[in-house]
């Protein structure tokens, strides 16, 4: 029977022309065990394939996953979960709180080097389970019987359903991960409890997944299977679509958008990301260790011309650090609108002007859209008198070098989360060196602290407005812009909903036939 | 002979063991580290992986047991692709370099030798001057110009071959043909050069005087002369091949050991590159090697150099 079944549903399929969905998925996924990810376009996969205790519906929203439900207590430390009780893994075990105990220790173990394993530092004892300091069984995280888990968390964080997206949050079978170690993860031994499993991966050639046949809503899956290509190179991600050889893709050559929109508009979706692009000053060393030299560099910017001009793919210009697709959120940050006289003069107070022009250097990510913003930014700055010159890197080196430090002004950029906390934390002094720019003012600290202690939702989000404003008010940062995902859908797709999470669940698609 | 080819062997595991330590430092060297992702790590986390790696080592340690494992055949864990071994990476990617590239050498050896001897036969009249022309082109078009062309008509606009990826033989054919007409053109203007030459050697011209056909004289006294340049061209061939495999591999999204050179390289995958460069290198010398052995068959004076 183990083996009779997917051999019958093989030969069905092939019977029957599979509805197998092709996506370019932008690039080779490192791992497909949940708990050692780390790349969005593993997430993607992990999404089919699993089920956490929350999930995204097909706008992006949060919906519930593995539990049916939840309820958090007045102080807002203690989440308790109801599990649905007809879940199933793909072998038929049912879903247990059990497992979820047993994912949510193997995620912070040491030895599991789970490189995201901080997602869930919120939970009691987290870190220093993570850190070897105490033993696994120390994390808050209980089954009170076997459809009820309760999770603790060290401080409040109305956030908590968010942050359970994540491949982190998922749960693997204990009984499977147990008996095959490591090897449990490859095509023909990986159980999941989503709406899709492993069939087949050939590295830098595809990962195939057909449908599972137990998930608790598989009367609602239309798909047979869904394949993930690892389109690293956009042009010939865009030549694989346009002969026919993939559904969807989630980039294209920018040049090309004018000619698709005319000869093939019902392809074309373009949509903001929740993201913001900004650069980001070294305030640990001259010059930018001055505020009012930071104060004029970010008056020189013209984010409409950058995203009208420059981009013209409808990216959503910003002056709030906080993406302004973030819901629930309004920024209080006073706008910096374009003031070259008042630029000048700041820069004249610092001590630069025409006979000692400001000479800096901006680094940026290597790629013909990022080099076509930083030469316009340099060229702004230009007219204020500094001397730009432009510095590139790959992604990988341009943030490893980020976060040692070792630039005066670069590019970067942050998305993910629907809510402003995921964003904001990087202004914190604590954060570490994601703080790209070594900022560190006491009031801001004091105000994400008090913040971080808040339960009530609409006073946590008035302490992070304030929060925003007082550091923004010393320019850390240049807010730019919310990044636009670029996707090619085949008309005969049905389900996709364009949304700012950019996420896309293979259950909710179909191909019309 | 055998002496001869123990000193060969000997010298190739040297030179092997050159390139794995030269591979082994120089990937270290390159600025970022194989966990700098678009997320950040904290220290702990970020020790728990350097410790499952052994990067908490000193180098000259980590060397050592990398030295230790590669002389048990183990190529390691890939630092990346987390769940496979680099041994089963280059068990799933070679088989599909060495297709490309065999397909390629058939087609280039076909296209080369046909099309070198039609030219030869004809030396400075018209056909010759198109097939030179043709084989000029050949030469001068690196294959990252050739292939988007190629994927662009054949492709995209009408749609007989797809234009990436890997799952039927007609995945093969952009690829391979990109890849082989730099070396059709390279076997031409030999078989074209060494076949000119035979024709004028007194075995043809006597041979011709007889009164014997065209396609017996080619087939039975040119070519078999004609042909010596062109086998000794194939065992550099082969190897440039295999690595000019990188570059296609890249462009048709074929997951070859080229690929994972490439990816590995960019990644920052020090055990898989170390053991791509690994296999190459010790491609590159088998090959050489055998051409070396088929010299010495073939003229004695080496064997005893």
């Amino acid at each position: 029977m183990r083996l009779g079944l997917p051999l019958l549903v093989a030969l069905v399929t092939m019977v029957a022309g599979a509805a197998e969905l092709r996506i370019g998925n932008g690039g080779e996924p490192l791992t497909l065990d949940p708990h050692r990810y780390n790349l969005n376009l593993e997430e993607k996969i992990l999404a089919d394939l699993f089920e956490g205790l929350t999930a995204h519906d097909a706008e992006g929203h949060i919906v519930p996953g593995a539990a049916e439900s939840w309820t958090t207590s007045v102080d807002g430390l203690t989440w308790t979960f109801r599990l649905r009780k007809d879940a199933r893994w793909s072998d038929g075990e049912p879903v247990t709180a059990a497992d979820f105990v047993f994912s949510f220790r193997r995620l912070l173990d040491p030895a599991t080097a789970a490189s995201l394993a901080y997602f869930l530092y919120a939970i009691e004892g987290a870190a220093d389970v993570n850190a070897g300091r105490t033993p696994a069984e120390a994390l808050a995280v209980r089954a009170l019987d076997p459809h009820v888990l309760e999770i603790r968390l060290a401080a409040p964080f109305p956030f908590f359903a968010e942050r359970l997206i994540y491949p982190t949050g998922y749960p693997v079978p204990a009984h499977v991960v147990q008996k095959l170690g490591d090897d449990w993860v490859k095509a023909g031994n990986m159980v999941t409890n989503g709406a899709f499993v492993l069939a087949e991966w050939q590295p830098q050639g595809f990962v195939r997944a057909r449908k599972n046949p137990r998930f608790r809503d598989a009367a609602n899956v239309r798909l047979d299977a869904v394949a993930y290509y690892p389109t690293a190179d956009r042009s010939a991600a865009y030549n694989r679509y346009r002969s026919g050889e993939l559904d969807i893709i989630g980039d294209f050559p920018p040049g090309e958008i004018a000619w698709l929109e005319r000869e093939m508009p019902e392809h074309v979706h373009i949509s903001p990301l929740l993201s913001i692009m900004y650069l980001v000053f070294n305030v640990a060393e001259p010059p930018f260790d001055d505020a009012r030299v930071r104060r004029a560099l970010s008056l020189a910017i013209d984010r409409q011309l950058i995203t009208g001009r420059v981009l013209e793919s409808g990216e959503v210009p910003s002056h709030s650090f906080v993406p302004p697709m973030v819901e629930n959120y309004t920024s209080e940050v006073a706008p910096r609108t374009v003031d070259t006289e008042a630029a000048r003069a700041l820069l004249a107070e610092a001590g630069y002007g025409d006979e000692n022009p400001l000479r800096i250097t901006l680094r940026y990510i290597a790629g013909a859209d990022s080099k076509k913003v930083q030469v316009a930014i340099a060229a702004m700055w230009s007219a204020i008198g500094v001397e730009t010159a432009l510095h590139h890197a790959e992604l990988n080196a341009h943030f490893a070098e980020l976060r040692q430090g070792n630039f005066q002004v670069a590019q970067a950029g942050w998305f993910g989360e629907n809510n402003p906390e995921h964003y904001l934390e990087l202004l914190m002094s604590t954060t570490g060196d994601v703080n790209y720019g070594r900022f560190a003012n006491a009031d801001v600290d004091a105000l994400m602290a008090k913040a971080k202690q808040t339960a009530a939702l609409e006073a946590r989000l008035a302490l992070l407005r304030q929060a925003e404003a007082a550091a923004l008010e010393i320019d850390p940062v240049v807010p730019l812009y919310a990044v636009t995902i670029r996707s090619l859908v085949n008309p005969r797709i049905t389900g996709w909903r364009t949304n700012a999470r950019n996420t896309h669940p293979a259950r909710y698609l179909d191909i019309q036939r | 002979m055998s002496r001869y080819l123990l000193r060969r062997l000997a010298f190739a595991i040297v030179t092997l063991l050159a390139v794995v330590t030269v591979t082994f430092f120089l990937v270290r060297l390159a600025p970022g580290g194989p966990f700098d992702g678009e997320r950040r790590l904290p220290p702990d986390v970020e020790a728990n992986l350097r410790a499952a790696y052994d990067l908490d080592q000193p180098v000259v340690v980590q060397y050592g047991r990398y030295l230790a494992r590669l002389a048990r055949g183990d190529l390691g864990p890939s630092f990346r692709q987390k769940d496979f071994s680099v041994n089963e990476l280059i068990a799933m990617g070679l088989p599909i370099s060495v297709g490309i590239g065999l397909a390629a050498l058939s087609l280039a050896l076909l296209l080369g030798v046909a099309g070198g001897t039609f030219a030869g036969l004809s030396r400075d009249g018209p056909r010759d001057r198109m097939l030179v022309l043709g084989a000029t082109l050949g030469l001068a078009l690196p294959p990252i110009v050739v292939a988007p062309v190629l994927v662009l008509v054949f492709a995209v606009t009408l749609g007989w071959f797809p234009a990436g990826g890997y799952a039927t033989a007609k995945h093969f054919v952009l690829p391979a043909v990109t890849l082989a007409l730099p070396y059709a053109a390279a076997f031409m203007r030999l078989t074209r050069g060494s076949v000119a030459e035979v024709l004028q050697r007194p075995h043809v011209v006597t041979a011709r005087a007889k009164g014997l056909g065209p396609l017996r004289l080619v087939t039975r006294h040119v070519l078999p002369s004609a042909l010596m340049p062109v086998v000794s061209f194939l065992g550099p061939a082969a190897a440039a091949l295999l690595a000019g495999s990188m570059v296609i591999e890249e462009v048709f999204s074929l997951p070859g050991l080229g690929r994972y050179f490439v990816q590995g390289a960019l990644n920052r995958d020090y055990t898989l590159v170390t053991g791509a460069v690994i296999v190459y290198a010790a491609l590159v010398l088998a090959f050489n090697l055998l051409v070396d052995l088929g010299y010495a068959r073939l003229d004695p004076r080496i064997r005893h150099a």
